[in-house]
């Protein structure tokens, strides 16, 4: 028999995505062998996470305020404004360090076989952040599947209007990756948006 | 365990757990089946750029206890690029997909299906306009045992006159002097009479954008009446306006 609050966290932890309850087990004994301390840290940032962050307010990004840090930082560019399914896309556009301009996270993409439409995505914020005239290129950077294409090609229809440069992020062969091993789609897609050297 | 290759259209993919995706295929032997593909999340290599709607493959599967195949290997035959480059295709296309999973009952053969699905996507492919689904819908409820009958009454077997009525319950068109027996019937005009059966009967001239609407939902109501729901993808038509 296990104690009962070891039961208890094991239980919590094994609800987690890809967390099995060994490796539930594995971690609470982690923290069980742990210093105190780390315990109370651990439940700190669980209660201050779960308190305090929310969705940035202008482009809906994970914030401690109103506004996120990508949006408050003066020195990014406001003419170039980055369209991302999600965070976690956002944050591999961000590891880049290419990218300098804002986000605009879309929380989902179009997806009629899971009946998600237009109505349930952050577009009409999308738009209505357009109105002030400071953005000059969109960047759609959705997955390269259907979902994804679906609602660049949407997206499209609707930012056309506002005058911009709407762009989508370019498919091909990854760097280092190998032709011969390359799916048809892929290298096709490669093919006919080569650019001139 | 049997191992199998089977050509496959992609009908939906559900990720499963942190790396691995479900796919259910409709197979041209063995109808629509659930696929388990270990890894198609992460590896690139293995399934990449395979396992996505509307996609024709040739697919080597292992049958396993339970539900689910495994899927070994996928090898793509036509993945419809002009379809996936006009966003009012997709959404045809992926309404044609989601029809034929809800007519499909699992591991049935449906040959017949699987081929009107395919020179569906191949029409799409070439360009085929928005009359086209309707002429799809048609073709594939008839197929699937489910054809609605546009003449004659399908109450008292004579004409269906002027002031027709279009009836789920008893299996399409109703004449006046049957309604009584069809409270749940819906009006209808003796032009839409006539357009769904010149399509069911092979017409593939364009319907004017109005008659077009009337028709779609028409069999809306008739696809929602027989499935117990409406398709996912109505709402997405009509929203994005393809309609």
């Amino acid at each position: 028999m296990i104690p009962a609050p070891l039961g208890r966290l094991v239980a919590q932890l094994a609800k987690l995505p890809g967390i099995g309850e060994k490796t539930a087990q594995r971690l609470a004994f982690h923290i069980l062998r742990s210093p105190r301390e780390y315990a109370q840290e651990l439940s700190q940032a669980l209660l201050e996470t779960v308190e305090r962050v929310r969705l940035c307010t202008r482009c809906f990004a994970l914030s401690d305020d109103e506004l996120c840090g990508f949006c408050r930082d003066q020195r990014r560019d406001d003419g170039v404004l980055c369209v991302v399914e999600g965070i976690a896309d956002l944050m591999a556009i961000e590891r880049t360090r290419e990218f300098r301009g804002r986000y605009h996270v879309l929380h989902g993409v179009l997806s009629p076989l899971d009946g998600v439409g237009p109505d349930q995505l952050r577009i009409k914020e999308l738009l209505s952040r357009l109105g002030d005239g400071k953005v000059e290129e969109v960047i759609l950077a959705t997955n390269p599947d259907v979902e994804g294409e679906a609602t660049a090609l949407y997206l499209t229809r609707l930012l056309k209007p506002f005058g911009l440069t709407v762009s989508r992020i370019a498919q091909g062969v990854p760097i280092g990756g190998d032709l011969e091993f390359a799916d048809q789609a892929t290298l096709a897609r490669a093919l006919s948006a080569r650019r001139e050297l | 365990m049997e191992r199998f290759r089977e050509r496959a259209l992609v009908l939906s993919t559900l990720d499963y757990g942190d790396a691995d995706r479900l796919a259910t295929l409709f197979t041209a032997g063995r109808g629509k089946l659930t696929a388990f593909a270990a890894g198609a999340r992460k590896s690139k290599r293995r399934f990449a750029g395979a396992l996505e709607p509307f996609t024709l493959l040739q697919v080597q599967l292992v049958e396993r206890r339970g539900e689910t195949y495994r899927l070994d290997a996928a090898e793509v035959e036509a993945t419809f690029p002009a379809v996936r480059a006009d966003l009012p295709r997709i959404a045809r296309a992926l309404y044609s997909l989601e029809l034929c999973r809800e007519l499909l009952r699992e591991r049935e053969p449906h040959l017949e299906l699987f081929e009107l699905l395919l020179a569906y996507l191949e029409a799409l492919e070439g360009g085929a306009g928005p009359t086209s689904l309707v002429g799809f819908e048609l073709s594939a409820l008839a197929r699937a045992g489910l054809m609605p009958r546009f003449s004659p009454c399908a109450v008292c077997g004579g004409p269906t006159g002027e002031r027709p009525r279009f009836d789920p319950d008893h299996g399409g068109v109703v004449c006046e002097g049957c309604a009584w027996a069809s409270p749940q019937s819906v009006p209808m005009s003796p032009t839409e009479v006539e357009a769904l059966r010149a399509l069911q009967a092979g017409a593939r001239t364009p319907l004017p954008r109005e008659l077009r609407h009337r028709a779609r939902a028409l069999l809306n109501l008739f696809i929602a009446h027989h499935l117990g729901r409406k398709l996912k993808s109505v709402d997405f038509l009509s929203q994005v306006g393809f309609d």
